[in-house]
């Protein structure tokens, strides 16, 4: 018994998430070491101060919803290679709706974030519908969202002059923390009790294990599919208008590459991309990690003489992303190389020879 | 795996190395100059005139910039260097009220902010460094003109279009200049080109046959100066009918060499680069104050300051002696 539970601590602290909260936990503290400096005027600059912390929140709530939005989707063995483009056309619409429909903020961000919801319905018809594969659906609509966005507004006209009581939402605070982490919290907890706590949720392990088996199981497999990407329409329209609050500016080119971003922090944060395993709390390791990274360098005295923040940042996330991939298959690899070697060796001589 | 190791540790010797050095020079005052984006040339050019500054000034240089237009990097990269402490923040507004948020928020905490190039919203900055009055564009093309046209004769005008209202600025001094000092020069048309190469050339080749005494072709839109030079080398006209125009070197370079083109105009943008630095360093020095009416920048002399505009002056002339300094 006590064995066991040796054994259980052993396999909690070695789990793909523990790993990863630990490069976490290094990363901060040498980023908090390296990158925090005295200027001249003899105050206390660079990441060690709370207002880099809570812009490092504010900078990666846009990539961490569109995370959160793909993790159900790449459980299920799928993708959506469409949200950034789609954050694009939302903030694009909601804009519009607001500028030049005269319409009121909240009733615009309503309609949003209905749209959002229906242009996932889009690709969800298309996946479940017509059987189409994922990354050639979204692949479409990564194109034609992004399109729609350019044409609405020819690729020039951006919208601008929110008013000071919607920017709060991007740019102040609210009960200490940047006011749009707390919508980043909300739909986080949601998503995660939605994968972690319900049979509902779980089922999406068990379509992207095997969708055949999910069927004969008796699981709805097309209209639960439909929902994951329905739910990433609307959290993309969600970030959408957060990012629009973020930067006072709706533009066509809001939100491009984003969904790399959010791929990369949900398959460093342990997801499958094969579907069938993950969960919410790696990806939402799997955000910090990237967010720290790219705003820890951006601190460092020599990485800012070099100008070359964004290049190294870009570099090591995917050394990061290309590490720990390698780490998580080392262990099978070893039991299969040990086991090979072990069957491989000569049996033991029986007495007849 | 062995030699691995080993090679690791110096790298990480070498980079904590890095980062003392770094932070013992931190007495300098910094400025941070941030570009469109960073790749492009103009704003390198921008750079060399900016690193020219700095080390005359004995300052520190950040320069770092998006590595495409965009608006997001641009305020993710000022709140970075609001959160680093940097003392001046220059910039090149991608998109004018977006980045304003974030420099308003420099300079509460103290930064001072300019900008070069293309400005943000006043309240967001203390002074613009700005390029090019319309009237400095205007008078300078029409003097390069009259200069180039030895003072007389009929000349003809291409603009992107007949509405853009910064074309229509430019041509209101162009031909305010004709009229108070050069009688003797005549502007027999002015004709659109739609910001197109293909159209210009075809308006130029028309404008040629249509009259025939035509001494020069004054281009006011970037594309126009290519399209025209172009018209006029397979009219067969080089040297007849002279080309003078409002563009960048690179894409004119070739007309220049080959004779036909004469001159293009545009503004020095190593000195704005300079004056930039110049005076975002006199504004953290408080030597520079709202209000001032010149200003002085080093080897450049002085410039002048129209409200919080200060103005690099009269445009930079491109001509075949000089065009090859410059690649944008």
């Amino acid at each position: 018994m006590t064995n066991s539970v040796k054994r259980d601590w052993k396999s909690v602290l070695l789990s793909h998430e523990m790993l990863l909260l630990y490069v976490l936990v290094a990363e901060w503290l040498f980023f908090f070491f390296a990158g925090t400096t005295t200027n001249r005027r003899g105050v206390i600059v660079g990441f060690g101060t709370l207002d880099r912390q809570f812009d490092i929140l504010r900078h990666s709530c846009e990539i961490g919803l569109l995370a959160l939005a793909l993790t159900p989707v790449i459980i299920t063995a799928g993708i959506d290679l469409s949200v950034g483009s789609l954050l694009g056309l939302c903030a694009i619409l909601f804009g519009k709706l607001w500028h030049d429909g005269g319409l009121s903020l909240p009733l615009a961000a309503f309609l949003t974030l209905g749209i959002g919801t229906l242009a996932g319905g889009l690709n969800a018809t298309l996946i479940t519908a017509l059987r189409l594969p994922p990354l050639i659906v979204t692949l479409g609509t990564y194109s034609l969202f992004r399109g729609l966005a350019e044409a609405i507004t020819h690729g020039a006209i951006t919208y601008t002059d929110f008013p000071a009581s919607f920017l709060f939402l991007g740019q102040e605070r609210w009960l200490g923390l940047p006011a749009q982490a707390w919508l980043f919290l909300l739909v986080a907890v949601a998503v995660w009790l939605l994968m972690h706590r319900t049979t509902f949720g779980r089922g999406f392990r068990t379509i992207g294990f095997s969708p055949e088996g999910a069927r004969y199981a008796g699981l709805p497999v097309g209209r639960r599919l439909a929902l994951v990407y329905m739910l990433a329409g609307f959290i993309a329209a969600v970030a959408a208008i957060i990012y629009t609050a973020r930067l006072g500016q709706a533009k066509a080119d809001a939100g491009t590459g984003y969904e790399l971003f959010a791929i990369t922090a949900v398959v460093l944060g342990g997801t499958s991309i094969f579907g069938g395993s993950g969960s919410v709390h790696g990806t939402l390791l799997g955000v910090a990690a990237i967010a720290v990274l790219k705003n820890g360098l951006a601190c460092l005295p020599v990485v800012m003489r070099l100008n070359a923040a964004e290049e190294m940042s870009g570099l090591l996330t995917g050394a990061l992303l290309l590490l720990a991939l390698t780490g998580s298959v080392l262990p099978k690899m070893l039991s299969t190389f040990r086991a090979h070697r072990h069957a491989a060796q000569p049996p033991s001589p029986s007495p007849s020879s | 795996m062995k030699s691995l190791l080993p090679r690791l540790g110096l790298i990480a010797t070498v980079l904590f190395a890095g980062l003392v050095t770094a932070s013992a020079a931190d007495s300098k005052l910094v400025v941070a100059l941030l570009p469109k984006s960073k790749g492009n040339a103009y704003f390198l050019s921008c750079k060399n005139g900016a690193d020219k500054a700095a080390k005359e000034l004995g300052i520190e240089l950040l320069f770092d910039g998006p590595t495409d237009s965009n608006a997001a990097k641009q305020n993710e990269i000022v709140e970075n260097w609001i959160t680093l402490g940097v003392d001046v923040i220059a910039v090149a507004a991608e998109n004018k009220e977006g980045i304003s948020t974030a420099l308003r928020k420099a300079q509460k905490q103290g930064i001072k902010v300019i900008t070069y190039d293309a400005d943000s919203m006043p309240d967001s900055r203390s002074f613009f460094v700005n390029q090019a009055t319309p009237q400095g564009i205007g008078y300078g093309l029409m003097d390069e003109a009259a200069r180039l046209a030895g003072g007389e004769g009929e000349f003809a005008m291409i603009t992107a279009s007949l509405t853009a209202a910064n074309q229509r600025e430019w041509q209101k001094y162009i031909e305010a200049r004709l009229k108070e000092k050069y009688p003797k020069m005549k502007l027999v048309a002015v004709r659109p080109c739609d910001d197109l190469k293909d159209k210009a050339q075809s308006e130029a080749t028309a404008l040629m046959s249509a009259n025939p005494n035509l001494k020069l072709i004054m281009a006011i839109c970037s594309p126009g100066v290519p399209g025209a030079a172009e018209a006029v080398k397979q009219a067969g006209k080089t040297g007849k009918v002279k080309v003078v125009g409002l563009g960048l070197p690179n894409e004119n370079k070739r007309y220049v060499h080959g004779g036909v083109t004469d001159s293009v105009i545009l503004w020095n943008t190593e000195h704005l680069g300079y004056l930039t630095v110049y005076a975002g360093t006199a504004l953290a020095k408080g030597t520079l104050k709202p209000g001032a009416k010149t200003f002085k920048a080093g080897t450049l002399g002085e410039f002048q300051i129209q409200g919080d505009n200060i103005l690099l002056g009269t445009p930079f002339i491109f001509n075949r002696g000089n065009i090859d300094q410059f690649d944008f």
